[in-house]
């Protein structure tokens, strides 16, 4: 421990006039010159007397350590080469000599100089032979040894002493003795259950000290010095090993020069005499070193794509551009304001009157940073760049001018007093219309001057209108809630008029069919008949809807109608007039049905539901076809006269051209109107068809279909007709063409219909 | 049946790889990865469908060719990056132990490696190479410009230097730049080396900071690739030419305090024939820096005599004889004689056109102007350039020399007493301001030097490199287009001349249709020319109708045309529509500068 004291006095011990008091004269001397230290000293001496004070300890015994240090700093040099050995004989007798006041917990020996010998001797404590002596003899009356202690549990004494004797167990209080005792004695907190004696015992000052060793993970014993000096016992100076350690004989390689080496070395040599080494030669430091690298012949591989270059600068990069050029204010706040990476350009031009005021471009190692990011980070892609005339684009198509007649503008106007005028209908001879409103209004006026006839007035909407395409009768069906009527219009050819209404009312009824109908016929009979009421009436069953669309069979005896109910059957009946009766030719039906048509040379009926369009054949009654047409929403449909073409408009705003001997996807498709599509018709003669929208305008179209099957229809858009206003977002809401003229009638939403001429 | 098809085994998903699977294959750092994309040139590839390139992930990724990758695996860079890696772990351990002999020799034996191959794949051909210098140049002349530091070591600068400067001697030995242009970033060069165009960009003389928020690293490895390629790619230009390379730049360093006017030397000495040094090149090279020493000392040990006097007339007798020595022996003894005169016709070609310029004039650049620019541009169009001493040593004469014709000066003019030869000095040269320099060869002829007289208001300076058809052209913009108009119309009525056989009536009858008395002259005119009356009045129908359906007819060929778009298909339409939003997007901006011209002129008068 307290080494430097220990070589201090060692070496003052060379002197033959040392005493032996000269180590505490140097304690005393450190104290001084480690003032702090002194009153650590000083805390622990006046602690002394406390047994509970763990500290006192470890602060002892670490301010002796740091003494020492001190102390051994110092005496390094003083020291010097004096013999290790002594000192470390010396070592622990001083320290106990010095400590030999403190604790101990075996008597210890002190190192004293012989007065015979004059050699450092150890000098044990006299050992008094008294019975108190020995403290290990000292209390302990119970002499049974190191036994379980629960073998006399049972007993009232705890063993025996010395003389036989019992030793009785010690009183035990309770739980609230216990307590008092810990707090009466102060050493409570120090002492252990003892086992022999089964009682507390005050721990003695040595075994703390144990205890706070362990606790600190030190050495238990207190006199282990882990930073003893080294004793060199065989190396250092003067202790060389000079004599072998066995006696074998020396290799011989162990003073001959070895010749592979010398071979070698030579070798070397030999090398550097040739120039074949050079020694210390420098280091070429360019790693751009030049050669004619392409003096070889290229690879025969593509080269890489070259990268683009960069865009080269216009006059607005000029230092002095034209004013022109310059930014106005809002400009360059705009520009300021962008994200670097929109702004169109990376610079704003600016101007300078002369070239010596032109600033450093803050900009440019950026703008090299970017150039190569994109050089190594962008994907690249190879644009073919198109150099075309957008005009190419347009598809060539005859002009207007020589596929006439088509109507271009309107001759005449029809008004309903109010009322949208939802639908409308041109007798076969096309001479007479008829038009109905949203407020029961069917009106029958005259193409050609527009005066009208006659009016019917009935109750609820008008949902739609059709005439009969029997050129030997004359009647039109109009559809009211949940009833068709068939009217037969005045003025007309006695003829005509007695066999339409025969038709229609006939003197002696058809047989009823065998499976009863729901839909009730019922007609006035021809004596008591008049042109101002309906002839006959179909009474659809109840809540079926407003019949929304008619289809007349081209031989003018069935007529299907369409109910915007649906239910069950889809709303679809067709009802024959000469058997007066009424079928719904579909049990059941997917999804709400549109539009229904007959086809016009075969017994074919189109069924438009909101997506699809269905090909049924009624003679063999199993579905042919499906039309896909990709119209989310189906609004009208209309078929060409061949009976090959179908066109289909959706509320989506597409038109969808179908070839059926094609494909079941539209050849197709179109799409011009701005808002949904709401009718279309083909001209039963010319090549022609239009279609009308809510946006208010109508679309004349030239549609030419050749009859082999090599060549494409032709489409050619014609004509854009407006006139009809925009009423809540409703236009024209039908379009029919005259039979014989290239003629259109179109009824809009405000309620007027108009006449639209070639 | 066939085997079933797994997916991700074929197609776009094989095909592309993202770009930590390719760091996990090359088992490299990501830094290593970008290094080697950027010497090898791979870059990022966009997949058609980037869910099937990414096993149905559209995370946002980088794709790259598998093959690509592949192929980086086989680079021997990647093999010495790897080492390299090695060698840093090394060297830090022994750093850390303190071995520094070890350390000493492992710094030593640090593995190097070198892009010779790589230039060569990248380019096979010179020419590849030489499309492709535009980058390398810039990044050489911005990187000669900036100060070293503990990123950019001295040594990297002064190569980036010296390549500039090489690259400056020769395009201004084969007079090869063509066009310049100041602009706000710097000033663009734009010449022509065997007839690929190169355009680069440096900086005005500042000093750059590399900013906080640029990937100095990145730029570095670029620097790395191209001072490789410019050095490979300038020792082909030199010795194609019959120059040493690298041209000897020691006499620049010993001169040191001199600075710049090593410049003139450096621009003869360095047209030593490659065929006489039959000696190595290094050999050449000492040589030379001795014999420029030499002088150097007899000039500074001859105080009398002055330094550009003995500088001048020692290279220039050097150049004389060994360009006589080269024209010869190039024309007879060169083994590709096909290649190289062929290569020589395309460098002098342009050359009659107007790169003698300036050989007639006498230049003195004022202190104030940015010597290194117009030294370079003047002597690339043949003038001879003096400067004052303030701007660096080397000038052939001073500003009292009598042979001066022109002085770029760019100062304000200064009222100041004059003597009578200043006067009469003044008298005989002309002060222009530098932008008239690059004026005069973007147009190719000497422009009147008035307009650029010192202290005046300079007209604009455009770009030379022109915009694309159909762009604002800011001087006589007005002018331009009112003149083709002209033309149109002329056109047409000669058209109109050339499809009747008696033009002249019918441009008779066409203007005088309206009034019936003119109506009845042309008649009568008709009548003397011999043309019958029905066939007169046919016409006279004919053109009344063409009048107004002159204007009509554009207006329903207008309205066919929207209909006709009704027909297109979708693909049409949307390319259709897009290439009309560029044009129009064009036209607003000739229209805006247009109309911005026009209120400005407004203003004016």
């Amino acid at each position: 421990m307290s080494k430097g004291i220990t070589h201090k006095s060692s070496s003052k011990r060379r002197r033959p006039d040392s005493d032996d008091d000269e180590p505490q004269n140097l304690q005393a001397i450190g104290n001084l010159e480690m003032l702090s230290d002194e009153e650590d000293g000083g805390d622990a001496s006046s602690d002394d007397g406390e047994v509970d004070n763990f500290p006192e300890l470890v602060a002892e015994s670490s301010d002796e350590g740091e003494d020492d240090e001190e102390d051994e700093d110092e005496d390094e040099d003083e020291e010097g080469d004096s013999e290790e050995g002594e000192d470390d004989t010396e070592e622990e007798t001083d320290a106990e000599s010095d400590t030999g006041s403190e604790i101990h917990i075996f008597p210890k020996a002190k190192t004293v100089v012989s007065d015979i010998t004059q050699q450092p001797k150890l000098v044990y404590p006299q050992i008094e032979p008294d019975y108190d002596s020995d403290s290990s003899t000292e209390d302990t009356p119970n002499r049974v040894g190191n036994i379980p202690m629960h073998w006399y549990d049972d007993m009232p004494h705890i063993g025996y002493d010395i003389n036989g004797k019992k030793v009785l167990r010690p009183a035990k209080g309770d739980e609230l003795d216990k307590f008092l005792a810990t707090v009466d004695d102060a050493s409570a907190w120090t002492s252990a259950f003892d086992k022999n004696t089964q009682m507390d015992k005050p721990l003695t000052p040595e075994e703390l000290d144990i205890i706070r060793r362990l606790h600190d993970g030190e050495n238990p014993d207190a006199s282990y010095n882990p930073y003893e000096p080294t004793v060199e016992w065989f190396t250092g100076k003067g202790k060389e090993e000079i004599m072998p350690l066995s006696g074998a004989l020396q290799p011989k390689r162990r003073w001959v020069p070895s010749r592979w080496e010398k071979q070698k070395v030579l070798k070397i040599v030999r090398a550097i005499r040739q120039g074949r080494i050079v020694p210390n030669k420098p280091k070429s430091t360019n790693k751009f070193e030049p050669y004619a690298i392409w003096s070889s012949e290229p690879s025969t591989s593509n080269p890489p794509l070259p990268a683009p270059k960069p865009r080269l600068p216009t006059n607005a990069e000029s230092y002095n551009p034209p004013e022109e050029y310059l930014p106005t204010e809002e400009e360059k706040k705009a520009w300021e304001s962008q994200d670097p990476e929109d702004r169109e350009r990376d610079f704003l031009p600016q101007k300078y009157t002369s070239l010596r005021l032109v600033p450093a471009y803050d900009r440019f190692i950026n703008e090299r940073f970017n150039r190569q990011l994109d050089l190594y980070l962008a994907p690249r892609i190879q644009r073919v760049k198109l150099n075309i005339d957008p005009k190419s684009l347009i598809p060539k198509l005859p002009s207007p001018n020589s596929l006439k007649p088509f109507p271009n503008y309107r001759s005449l106007q029809f008004y309903h007093a109010k009322g949208r005028a939802r639908c409308l209908s041109i007798s076969p001879d096309g001479e007479w219309v008829v038009s109905g409103d949203e407020e029961g209004i069917v009106s029958l006026w005259e193409v050609m001057v527009g005066r009208e006839v006659k009016r019917w007035k009935f109750n609820g909407k008008i949902g739609a209108l059709a005439w009969c395409p029997r050129t030997d009768v004359s009647y039109f069906a109009v559809g009211i809630d949940d009833t068709i009527l068939f009217i037969i219009p005045p003025n007309v050819d006695s003829t005509i008029s007695a066999l339409t209404v025969s038709v229609l009312s006939p003197a002696t009824l058809p047989p009823a069919p065998a499976t009863p109908s729901p839909v009730k016929w019922s007609s006035v009979a021809a004596s008591s008949w008049s042109s101002d009421k309906p002839i006959l009436t179909l009474s659809l069953p109840s809540s079926s809807g407003l019949p929304g669309q008619f289809s007349w069979h081209r031989r003018g005896d069935y007529l299907a109608s369409v109910s915007t109910g649906g239910g069950e059957k889809g709303g679809v009946w067709i009802h024959q007039i000469t058997r007066r009766h009424s079928q719904a030719p579909f049990k059941k039906i997917k999804g709400t049905v549109q539009n229904v048509l007959f086809h016009p040379t075969k017994p074919h009926l189109f069924v438009a539901t909101q997506q699809y369009v269905r090909i049924y054949n009624l003679s063999e009654q199993k579905l042919i076809k499906t039309l896909i047409p990709g119209i989310r929403w189906i609004s009208s449909m209309d078929v060409h006269p061949s009976g090959d073409h179908l066109i289909v408009g959706g509320y989506d705003r597409k038109l969808c051209w179908f070839d059926l001997e094609l494909s079941e996807k539209p050849y197709k498709v179109l799409r011009y109107h701005s808002r949904a599509i709401r009718s279309l018709h083909f001209h039963p003669t010319y090549p022609l068809f239009a279609s009308s929208s809510d946006d208010g305008s109508i679309q004349i179209f030239h549609a030419r279909v050749y009859n082999d099957l090599m060549t494409d229809p032709l489409i050619v858009p014609l004509k854009i007709l407006r006139g009809h206003q925009v009423v809540d977002d409703l236009g024209v809401l039908q379009v029919r063409w005259s039979s014989k003229q290239p003629w259109l009638v179109s009824c809009g939403a405000d309620s007027t219909v108009s006449v639209w001429c070639s | 049946m066939g085997r079933l098809k797994q997916k991700g085994k074929a197609g776009a998903a094989k095909n592309y790889t993202t770009r930590s699977a390719a760091v996990k294959k090359l088992q490299c750092s990501l830094a290593d990865f970008r290094r080697l994309c950027i010497l090898k040139g791979i870059f990022p590839r966009e997949p058609r469908n980037r869910k099937k390139a990414n096993k149905g992930s559209s995370a946002p990724t980088s794709f790259y060719y598998t093959k690509d990758i592949a192929y980086l695996a086989h680079e021997p860079i990647l093999k010495k990056l790897r080492e390299h890696k090695a060698f840093a772990k090394k060297l830090s351990r022994a750093l850390g132990r303190g071995e520094w002999a070890s350390a000493k020799s492992l710094e030593e034996n640090k593995p190097i490696y070198k892009l010779d191959h790589i230039i060569k794949e990248r380019y096979p051909t010179f020419i590849d190479a030489l499309r492709d210098i535009d980058d390398a140049l810039c990044m050489a002349f911005l990187f000669s410009s900036l100060p070293s530091s503990a990123r950019l070591p001295p040594e990297l600068v002064e190569n980036c230097a010296r390549l500039s400067a090489e690259w400056q001697l020769y395009t201004l030995h084969t007079q090869a730049l063509r066009k310049a242009f100041l602009s706000i970033k710097g000033v663009y060069y734009q010449a022509e080396v065997m007839g690929e165009t190169i355009t680069w960009l440096v900086p005005y003389q500042f000093t750059q900071n590399v900013p906080t928020d640029v990937d100095i690293r990145v730029m570095l490895t670029f620097l790395e690739l191209y001072q490789t390629l410019l050095s490979f790619v300038f020792f082909k230009l030199y010795t194609d030419s019959g120059l040493v390379y690298p041209p000897p730049l020691d006499a620049k360093k010993d001169e040191g305090a001199a600075g710049l006017a090593a410049l003139s030397l450096q621009n003869i000495s360095r047209t030593v024939p490659a065929q006489t040094t039959t000696t190595p090149v290094v050999n050449g090279r000492q040589i030379t820096g001795k014999d420029v020493r030499q002088t150097i000392k007899a000039i500074s040990t001859d105080v009398s005599m002055d330094v550009s006097e003995v500088q001048a007339p020692l290279p220039e007798e050097q150049s004389d004889v060994q360009e006589e020595d080269f024209v010869v022996h190039t024309s007879k003894s060169d083994p590709n004689a096909t290649s190289l005169p062929t290569l020589q016709s395309l460098s002098s070609l342009p050359g009659t056109l107007s790169t003698n310029l300036f050989s007639p004039y006498t230049f003195f650049l004022s202190r104030e102007i940015s010597r290194p620019i117009f030294e370079f541009i003047l002597k690339c169009f043949g003038g001879r350039v003096g400067w004052p001493a303030s701007s660096g040593g080397g000038s052939p004469f001073t500003d009292s020399d009598p042979s001066i014709t022109h002085v770029i000066i760019d100062r304000p003019v200064v009222e100041k007493e004059e003597s009578a030869d200043q006067r009469e000095l003044r008298r005989r040269r002309k002060y222009v301001q530098p932008q008239w320099v690059v004026d005069c060869i973007n147009a190719g002829k000497i422009l009147l030097e008035d307009n650029y007289a010192q202290g005046k208001s300079l007209p604009p300076h455009l770009s030379p490199f022109g915009e694309y058809e159909g762009a604002y052209v800011p001087m006589e913009g007005g002018d331009v287009s009112m003149s083709a108009e002209q033309d149109n119309e002329e056109e047409d009525e000669e058209m109109e001349e050339d499809n009747t056989a008696d033009g002249g009536i019918d441009a008779a009858l066409s203007a005088e249709v309206e009034t019936t008395a003119m109506l009845r002259a042309a008649e009568l005119a008709a009548e003397a020319a011999g043309i019958d009356s029905s066939t007169f009045e046919a016409r006279v129908e004919q053109i009344k109708k063409k009048q107004p359906q002159q204007s009509q007819k554009a207006k329903t060929d207008d309205q066919e045309e929207d209909m006709n778009k009704m027909m297109m298909s979708n693909k049409q339409r949307k390319l259709y529509e897009k290439v009309k939003h560029g044009q129009q997007k064009r036209v607003n901006e000739r229209l805006k500068l247009e109309n911005r011209r026009k209120e400005l002129n407004k203003k004016q008068s």
